[in-house]
């Protein structure tokens, strides 16, 4: 089943990108859009339990190396596997018009299915290909697809976006390098690791990823110079895998030695809240503001995962998925507006956006009121777990650490609150002047934005969804 | 009329549930706990409510008000082409303040108070294209959810304190942190109920349209904080030096809002320093140990300054303006609102027999017994408070007739009555002014000390009125109100312009340096390794042949 939902995605991304001549683009993103809700219902339906690994196939793949072809749903990755699939399909959809170019919609399903599949190893190896197969699309995504306006800039962009993170890989090769010879195994639940070097190693790699202060300069530009749906996979999932793997770092595989790294980590993620939100501040771009306050959330799980704690990692995932639904419809939406107004800086943009485009408007509130974690909605949650976390100090961090750290991130909590109630007064207040391309959301625009929308609620009135998979002990 | 009914209908139908359930609860001191989801998972959030009188009174003032309210909206925003909007955040805030009324768990209570907050935000921001509103509902949006942090952490220290989330299991635990739990709550509640030190963002939200300010930043939302205070007495009274604190943010808080009040030239300003004011009040008797005192000057304040607030939209809708220089001798032309004006003027002042002199002399007693030894209260703060009550007492009876006066007498202005729709819920709220007097406690000693100081501060204002003929106050340190938003109007956004701005300086021309520098690193190597492979074979042989001659050199000079 875990195979079919990979390859399904993977086979149509190529197929899509071989036949781009004899296919039109609406037929493309249909196709797209049937393989990612192929891939969805099957991890969604493959799940057993969070005791067992739910689908799980085990053959071996490459002998000498002791390298297997596993792959499985567990309790770690399910919540991931579910929302990448997620925000691939509704990428797909989001493409679904006349002028979108098949090969487009391929990349997103290479870059999906490879995701997905970072998610779904369960072998060390196989784990580091797929992280690495997501890269290179990517880089045509961003270059190719990229800001119409600015050629030159979003080459560069690409570039820099795949030297950061191909160094970071790097660095996580390295160690896994070690990890490996040191646990005389591939497979990723049996690794057990004491190295303090590999260990910091593989921390900086994801630290790239994730990203942390001050190894996020590439992020901005890429994620400004990107098209919507290369934005919405870059913050939805890519960020993820950033997560994702120094979550599993810090509870399974280097359990012991992640504490020596666990207060570099903390200190950056509660530096990288308040500086992503100052920077955020003083944002004209929106496309930049929302890369930029992607970086303080991120701050927030990386507290989280930083206390080696159950409600750390509750928090974590929590705090990922939330962001992904959340800053995804935040993309899709700065998406539109760069696509109506041919930029995403919001003097150029103008105000009173609630009269010009009045849905538009509403939608764009609403997921910055979900971002600032307005209580009710999915952001709070992550938010409130990660504090939690650092309240009870967990196993790692000093308690006037950890409640320092807590005070950084409850400034970082004001200043995003601030930096969202400048973006509504700049765009949505206001009085309007209309431009010609005031243009309401309509079709595609309409179905992702409700979906994510409702999502966002739905995991916001009712956290046990995700939280209730974490259930490993109880307040008292 | 017929796109507003399906509005009006939803909320009557909200109010008539909501009424329901309250009514047969009013006067139970237990109340029933009802949990419709356990939560037992690692969050540890359950949907549950409690419902006890005290919960029973503010619901059916929630809805009461609000009800009046969007029926008066119908034909005072009801032209509005945005009125949809308008009234569907009035009833999503009328179920926020319902979730955080019977709320019995932290993080649902949570979940009412900030959705409260939104709706406040977006609705003083309703007439975003001015702005005046866009700025009020920006600093009130800000103000109380940076204050609203405070409960945040509030509530996980509560929960790691007690080991649940749920009000009912915290109050029968009994105190523990006391001081720690009540500093954090305390944070949250002055900012919501707009108290000194964060009191500045109330009277700027009075762009807001006027029936929101009468139910949102006048009888529901504001109070609020009280109601919060008092919900959790039980376990904060336990802290000294938080009951202080309350005492002397209540007194400094009343006295300066009942001073600014008599300054303003604009009614709508007025009456919301008059709110800051009289919360103040609530917040005093609280602080005292009475919540009695304190929930009964809430109710009796929601129904006399939402009356007033209304009464305003009328005079409003009539000269088009809230300033009080455009009004004056309304009194013949728009008889309904001066008399029901005249009973809410009557009831802020303390006047015999309106349910704001009963409710208010219940405050005053209570700090009079604090003051002798009831309490946790030090007993010279609880007199300090008593004192500076009696004083605001004063004010606040002179400010209440200069606005009356100025609103209703003097030169007669063109004017007519607003709409049936409109005048009705101001005469109803003018019947609950006087009908929640029934019944009420009569303290005799406070009561005739009281009566008199409310005697005197409307004489000194009338003889001002008959020997000058203006009520002008030439007080410039009153009318820029001390200054006291200067720290959040001015220097916190230019501090924080600046940071930015620095941040994304070093983020440019810092931070990013060593990416750039390792690319400038490899070219420089790329170069150096270009010369080393320049396919020169003389260049080569010369290479070999130096090498060759330095090996050769140092072997002779080291053996």
């Amino acid at each position: 089943m875990i195979v079919t939902a990979l390859v399904v995605p993977f086979v149509i991304g190529i197929l899509l990108m071989l036949f781009r001549g004899q296919i039109s683009g609406r037929v493309a993103a249909w196709l797209g859009s049937a393989a990612m809700a192929t891939s969805l219902v099957l991890f969604a339906l493959v799940w057993d339990g969070r005791g067992v690994r739910s689908g799980e196939v085990d053959t071996m793949w490459i002998e000498p190396l002791r390298a297997h072809f596993h792959v499985g749903v567990t309790f770690w990755s399910w919540p991931f596997l579910l929302m990448t699939a997620f925000l691939g399909l509704l990428c797909c959809i989001w493409l679904i018009a006349d002028d979108t170019s098949p090969a487009l919609v391929g990349l997103v399903l290479v870059i999906s299915a490879s995701s997905l599949g970072v998610f779904a190893s369960l072998d060390l190896l196989l784990f580091f290909v797929f992280f690495e197969l997501a890269l290179i699309p990517m880089w045509f995504l961003i270059a190719w697809w990229g800001d119409p306006h600015d050629p030159v800039g979003r080459r560069r962009a690409a570039t820099r976006f795949l030297l950061f993170t191909v160094s970071g890989s790097a660095l996580v090769l390295v160690g896994i390098v070690i990890v490996a010879v040191q646990s005389k195994t591939l497979q990723i639940y049996d690794l057990r690791s004491g190295s303090v070097v590999a260990t910091s190693l593989i921390a900086i790699g994801f630290a790239v990823k994730t990203p942390l202060v001050p190894l996020h300069t590439w992020l901005p530009d890429a994620h400004s110079k990107a098209p919507t749906v290369g934005s919405v996979l870059l913050a939805g999932v890519f960020l993820k895998l950033g997560t994702y793997g120094l979550l599993f770092l810090g509870v399974f595989m280097s359990h012991r030695p992640f504490g020596e790294v666990a207060p570099y980590l903390a200190v950056a993620g509660a530096v990288g809240i308040i500086w992503s939100a100052l920077a955020c501040y003083a944002q004209d771009d929106l496309k930049r503001l929302i890369a930029y306050s992607s970086i303080g959330h991120m701050g927030f799980v990386v507290l989280a995962i930083s206390t080696q704690s159950f409600v750390g990692v509750a928090a974590a995932v929590f705090g990922s998925v939330a962001h992904g639904l959340i800053t995804g419809l935040l993309f899709f939406l700065a998406g539109s507006l760069k696509e109506r107004f041919g930029t995403a800086s919001m003097t150029a943009i103008g105000r009173g956006l609630y009269a010009r485009t009045p849905w538009l408007a509403v939608a764009f509130v609403f997921a910055a009121v979900a971002s600032l974690g307005l209580p009710g909605l999915a952001g709070f949650w992550g938010e409130l777990l990660s504090l939690r976390s650092l309240y009870e100090v967990g196993d790692v961090l000093s308690k006037p650490g950890a409640w320092t750290l807590l005070g950084f991130a409850v400034l970082g909590i004001a200043l995003t609150t601030a930096y969202f109630v400048r973006a509504i007064r700049l765009l949505a207040q206001g009085e309007p002047v209309p431009q010609d391309a005031d243009r309401d959301l309509r079709g595609p625009e309409v179905i992702v934005s409700l979906a994510l929308a409702a999502s966002i609620l739905v995991l916001g009135l009712a956290p046990g969804l995700i939280v209730g998979i974490y259930n490993f002990g109880t307040l008292a | 009329m017929r796109r507003h009914w399906p509005y009006v209908a939803l909320t009557a139908v909200l109010s008539l549930a909501a009424a329901v359930w309250a009514i047969p609860q009013l006067g139970d001191d237990h109340g029933t706990t009802h949990v419709w989801v356990r939560g037992d998972d690692l969050l540890g959030v359950s949907l549950a409510t409690h419902v006890d009188g005290l919960a029973a009174q503010v619901m059916l003032l929630a809805v009461g008000v609000g009800l009046l309210v969007q029926i008066y909206s119908t034909a005072y925003l009801g032209h509005h082409p945005r009125y949809r909007s308008y009234a569907l955040a009035i009833i999503l805030f009328l179920v926020a303040m319902l979730t955080v009324v019977v709320a019995d768990d932290f993080f649902v209570l949570l979940i009412g108070w900030e959705v409260m907050g939104l709706c406040s935000y977006l609705l003083i921001g309703h007439e975003w294209e001015t702005p005046e509103a866009r700025a009020g509902a920006a600093k009130a949006f800000l103000m109380t959810r940076i204050a609203d942090l405070g409960l945040l952490v509030g509530i996980i220290v509560i929960g790691q304190t007690y080991g649940t989330y749920r009000i009912s299991e915290v109050l029968a635990a009994g105190p523990k942190h006391s001081t720690a739990i009540g500093l954090l709550l305390l944070v949250a509640v002055v900012g919501k109920s707009a108290q000194f030190p964060l009191h500045t963002w109330l009277p700027d939200a009075m762009p807001g349209p006027t029936p929101i300010t009468a139910l949102i930043h006048a009888a529901t939302m504001v109070a609020a904080g009280v109601y919060l205070i008092a919900r959790l007495l039980p376990i904060l009274a336990a802290s000294q030096l938080v009951m202080t604190l309350l005492a002397v943010i209540a007194a400094i808080t009343m006295l300066l809002g009942a001073l600014f009040a008599l300054a303003q030239t604009d009614l709508k300003r007025a009456l919301a320093w008059s709110t800051v004011s009289q919360l103040a009040f609530m917040f005093a008797a609280l602080a005292a140990g009475d919540r009695d005192a304190a929930t009964n000057h809430l109710l009796s304040h929601g129904a006399f300054k939402a009356l007033l607030f209304l009464g305003c939209g009328c005079l409003m809708h009539a000269v088009g303006s809230s300033s009080l220089s455009a009004m004056g001798g309304l009194r013949r032309t728009m008889p309904v609102t001066f008399w029901s004006m005249t009973i809410g003027f009557a009831a802020l002042a303390g006047v015999v027999p309106t349910a704001g002199f009963f409710s208010k002399d219940g405050v005053l007693d209570a700090l009079n017994h604090a003051a002798h030894g009831s309490g946790i209260l030090p007993d010279v703060v609880a007199e300090f408070v008593f004192y500076i009550a009696l004083s605001t007492s004063l004010v606040t009876a002179a400010y209440a007739t200069r606005l009356w006066l100025l609103a209703f007498f003097g030169e007669s202005n063109e004017a007519h009555e607003a709409p049936q729709a409109m005048i009705g819920p101001v005469v109803v709220l003018a019947g609950a002014t006087l009908a929640l007097s029934i019944g009420q406690p009569v303290h005799v000693g406070i009561g005739l000390l009281s009566t008199a100081i409310a005697a005197a501060g409307i004489g000194m204002i009338v003889w001002a009125w008959r020997s000058q003929g203006d009520l002008d106050i030439d007080a410039p340190l009153l009318t820029h109100e001390l200054g006291l938003d200067v720290p959040y109007a001015k220097w916190l956004p230019a501090l924080v312009e600046s940071a930015a701005r620095m941040v994304v300086v070093i983020d440019r021309d810092g931070v990013d340096v060593y990416p750039r520098t390792s690319a400038t690193v490899a070219k420089l190597a790329s170069r150096g390794l270009d010369l080393v492979q320049s396919r020169n074979v003389q260049r080569y042989a010369t290479v070999i042949a130096a090498g060759v001659a330095l090996l050769t050199a140092a072997a002779v000079i080291w053996t």
